[in-house]
């Protein structure tokens, strides 16, 4: 065989420098965690709290794709979740009967459904100035919940779809003990889902990783030399937004089989779910894909435990009453926790970290 | 010069084809239903044009795409709903000048809390993050999370009744059509901010430098003149509008609610974009085509209204991107 | 005023400037002066950083290191319009019309104080370029590429200024409205010192008594105008000049 080019030598190096840092272990670690968690913790609460955090963890990568690696903010995420989740709702649930087959298809067409119209979007905002991208999807993300709610005989209007699960994925399906734990249709649904977006995250990374992420991140740094250099930074741009929502879509779909019910306020909402993804992308650290696993486990828990936190609080500290009201109004906290992250930590919780760690080396 | 013949004529042909297109919803709809629904399109675009132009002006000057515009409209409303609440005496009073006083005193003070409030923005959060679009956006987003969260503090978390002044809600009956007082009264606020910010555009020199700004900011600068002052200036003004826009707002659709910003943040997103960033006069048409629009469709085919104005932002970007009146850079 | 400054004192010190714009290190250590009563030339090739060098002056990328002193006081730190309010004017390489003003109020946004002293100042400036005084109510973006020059100079001496940085003043210019330009600011040196920014060695040289030449973002060589014109070996190394007719 030939000689390694240094192209090749250098991703060979990176390769085993990957595996043998403590970065790599923590990563098998995590995932062997969810992995067990339905052994671990089998009640309903943690095992419910594991698969939002993986499904938003997908979600808020996706939403990195766009802004932490193409430079774009989208307030439409939540609207391609939401497109995701409805799509496999109409096929399962409203319009088709449960089978494997229209719960795949229910996937493709999302994914057609989120690839056009996010090419269509990238075609009428970047042409002017990336912040129009901005302001054309809250306007399209508004809209898109208003016809959610006022076509309510195409899409169930606000009392939105139910879903139902085929076969082994079924909530009456039940398959026997194994290891004590009762292996459920929801238990099969936990594992199908997690290497969904298993799945879903690696092809994200190998994207970041791919030859046209690397051209993204240069025009995200600095758009007039990539132009100089011959770069159609647009089609880039469309490319990296497109990839971004249909991954969305189909995280949405997931969203959606696991909850059993869409509705446009849980699926569509700017100020529920697309506040939900921009605060676990900028918490977390944007530009690093697994910020979006710190984020959504940070967002995930405060708000399973905030209850808790607050019973606490009225117990321990009964006279504290600045204690209560802020804890009582916890998105003024995440508010002020948010303004302070991008004016301090840019780089969220994963990217100071690993900042602190190299400057230990 | 043959060339600026056909570009005047074009913009008659664009006057002429935008009275058509208004014209056009008479056929789907009874005249005096139209001239109602034409008032009270005008009376919207102006409250419209009132977010508006502030967006408008804070992004053609500092070049900061301002995302808390919604959360200082919501303030504004409250901040008169509350002097309402106080004034309550004058509000339900049988009298104009009382009505009045009650109305001025809301707008005042919602103006200068909310310039208060928008300052401290400026000064605190924004101005870390001049230069970078994207900081601005997620900064100014943050900002509304926490405003609006302050509201809820504040005034509660329910949407509250909004009682307008008692002689305004009366109607004019002029020939058959019925005419609200507070409509008109929308109309003539709406004109009278156009003019004044005309006024100090055009014919003081603080508005040239500041028109200069929005042309080249780094030549204001270094021409002598402080532009950070002028920032938090400008972005102060801006506050005071959505202040006013909010309060009269809330007395046209009768009620204030927390998140009331997010809504009409996006109809002003579609103002300026369909008028153009940075233009006073773009506001103003594109506000106006905005209320018009609503109103019309929201009669012919209800469910349809809100998409009706994203589809003409879509034509716009389509055609001209850079919206009805663009400001050169 | 002028007259009040003493001669042999550099009004303008740079010293060992360092200014970078985003990533790339533009200015490696510059060090240049300006005497009074004269006409500094900044001469060099594209983007050798001349232009970058007046701007880190005026304050517009304000250097990360090194000093820069303006009649013996350091400005590097400050904003633009400090040290522009100082007596520094600017006329950047687009000139930096506002172009949907009319000239009249391109005149009046650059007029810090509208007293006597400064519309005696604005009238000096109109005699000298009586175009504008044609087209005062009109938009300036309608004037003409020589005209918009004349602005551009006209706003920077309407205030009392002691030092005026111009950048390429000739870029695009006939030949004819270059020649005005050359005795626009021959006039001009005598109320301020001028530090310019030209390629056009024939303008350099008309207007220059000193010259600097900028290469990679740093001083390579300095001296007195006259030299320069007669040392060949030098023009042509950095300037890229062989001996031409004129």
């Amino acid at each position: 065989m030939a000689e390694a080019t240094p192209v090749q030598i250098f991703h060979m190096e990176e390769k085993r420098r990957q595996y043998r840092s403590g970065g790599f272990f923590l990563k098998v670690g995590l995932l062997a965690l969810f992995v067990l968690v339905p052994f671990l913790f089998p009640s309903f609460k943690t095992v419910d709290l594991a698969m939002q955090i993986i499904i938003f963890a997908t979600l808020v990568a996706s939403f990195d794709i766009l802004l932490g690696y193409t430079g774009i903010l989208s307030f439409g995420h939540g609207m391609f979740f939401g497109i995701g989740a409805y799509c496999v709702a109409f096929l399962v649930g409203k319009y088709g009967t449960p089978s494997y087959a229209n719960l795949a298809l229910g996937f493709v067409i999302a994914a057609l459904v989120a690839s056009v119209l996010a090419l269509v979007i990238s075609f009428l905002s970047l042409r002017v100035k990336a912040i129009f991208f901005a302001m054309i999807t809250l306007a399209l993300a508004e809209l898109a919940i208003v016809l959610a709610t006022k076509l309510s005989g195409f899409t169930g209007g606000e009392d939105g779809i139910s879903l139902n699960m085929p076969g082994v994925l079924a909530v009456s399906f039940n398959a026997g003990n194994f290891l004590g734990l009762e292996i459920t249709g929801r238990i099969l649904t936990y594992y199908f889902i997690l290497l969904a977006c298993l799945g879903l995250f690696l092809a994200m990374l190998r994207f970041t990783h791919s030859p046209l992420g690397r051209v993204l991140q240069a025009i995200r740094d600095n758009v007039e030399r990539a132009e100089a250099l011959g770069y159609k930074t647009f089609v880039f741009q469309a490319i990296s937004i497109t990839f971004g929502c249909v991954v969305a879509a189909l995280v949405g779909g997931l969203y959606g089989m696991w909850v059993g019910y869409v509705n446009p306020e849980s699926c569509l909402g700017v100020l529920s779910i697309m506040l939900a993804i921009l605060l676990m992308c900028i918490i977390g650290g944007m530009g690093t894909l697994y910020g979006g696993i710190v984020g959504a486990a940070f967002f995930m828990i405060t708000e399973t435990f905030l209850p808790d936190l607050q019973h606490l609080a009225k117990d321990f500290f009964p006279s504290a009453v600045l204690l209560h009201n802020v804890l009582e109004r916890w998105h003024l906290v995440l508010g002020v926790l948010f303004i302070l992250v991008v004016i301090f930590f840019p780089k969220g919780i994963i990217g100071s970290v690993r900042e602190f760690i190299d400057r230990r080396k | 010069m043959e060339e600026t013949i056909l570009k005047r004529w074009s913009r008659e042909l664009t006057i002429a084809g935008a009275i058509v297109l208004f014209l056009l919803p008479l056929i789907g709809i009874p005249g005096k239903t139209y001239m109602t629904l034409t008032i009270a399109g005008l009376a919207m675009g102006m409250l419209l044009f009132l977010v508006a132009s502030g967006v408008s002006i804070i992004f053609g000057l500092m070049d900061v795409l301002n995302f808390a515009h919604g959360a200082l409209f919501a303030w504004g409303a409250y901040v008169g709903f509350t002097v309402f609440g106080y004034l309550m005496k004058w509000v339900e009073a049988d009298s104009v000048l009382q009505n009045f006083a009650a109305f001025s005193l809301a707008i005042v003070a919602a103006m200068v809390v909310v310039s208060l409030v928008g300052i401290v923005l400026e000064k605190v959060i924004v101005r870390r993050v001049y230069g970078s679009h994207l900081f601005q956006i997620l900064i100014t987003f943050g900002a509304t999370i926490v405003l609006v969260e302050l509201i809820r503090v504040f005034w509660g978390p329910n949407d509250e009744v909004m009682t307008v002044p008692l002689t305004f809600s009366k109607s004019w009956d002029i020939m058959d059509i019925i005419i609200n007082r507070y409509r008109v009264i929308c109309i003539a606020v709406g004109l009278v901010v156009y003019g004044v910010i005309q006024l100090i555009l055009k014919k003081t020199k603080l508005g040239t430098i500041v028109r200069a700004g929005v042309e080249d900011r780094d030549m204001v600068q270094a021409m002598g003149h402080n532009i950070f002052l002028l920032f938090t200036g400008v972005f102060a003004a801006g506050a005071a509008l959505a202040a006013l826009g909010g309060l009269t707002m809330s007395l046209f659709s009768l009620q204030v609610y927390p998140d009331m910003g997010g809504t009409y943040l996006l109809f002003a997103f579609i103002v300026v974009i369909i008028g153009g960033l940075g233009s006073v006069t773009g506001s103003l048409v594109g506000a106006l085509i905005v209320g018009l629009t609503y109103n019309y469709v929201a009669y012919l085919v209800p469910w349809a209204a809100a998409g009706a104005n994203i589809m003409i932002m879509i034509i716009i970007l389509l055609i001209r991107p850079t919206g009805l009146f663009p400001v050169g850079k | 005023m002028e007259e009040e400054r003493s001669v042999n004192d550099a009004i303008l010190k740079v010293e060992k400037a360092h200014t970078f714009i985003g990533q790339h290190h533009i200015l490696q250590g510059i060090s240049f002066e300006s005497k009074a009563d004269a006409v500094t030339v900044l001469i060099g090739r594209n983007g050798a950083g001349k232009s970058t060098a007046l701007r880190t002056v005026i304050g517009l990328l304000p250097p990360s290191e090194g000093k820069i002193f303006f009649k013996g006081e350091e400005i590097q730190k400050k904003k633009p319009y400090e040290i522009a309010r100082m007596g520094i004017g600017f006329v950047p390489e687009n000139m930096g019309i506002f172009a949907g003003l009319t000239v009249e109020e391109n005149m009046r946004v650059a007029m810090l104080v509208e007293d006597e002293a400064t519309t005696q100042r604005l009238e000096r400036a109109l005699d000298m370029f009586a175009d504008l005084r044609k087209f005062w109510k009109g938009k300036a973006g309608n004037l003409s590429g020589g005209q918009k020059q004349m602005l551009a100079i006209a706003r920077a001496i309407v205030n009392d200024t002691s030092l005026l940085l111009i950048d390429e003043p000739s870029k695009g210019l006939a030949p004819i409205i270059v020649d005005a330009v050359i005795e626009a600011i021959n006039q001009i040196k005598d109320h301020s010192v001028v530090v310019l920014v030209e390629q056009n060695f024939y303008m350099a040289s008309s207007v220059g008594d000193y010259f600097y030449i900028m290469d990679d973002g740093m001083v390579v060589h300095g001296g007195i105008m006259e030299e320069l014109v007669h040392d060949e070996g030098l023009k042509s190394k950095y300037l890229g000049i062989s001996k031409t007719g004129d």
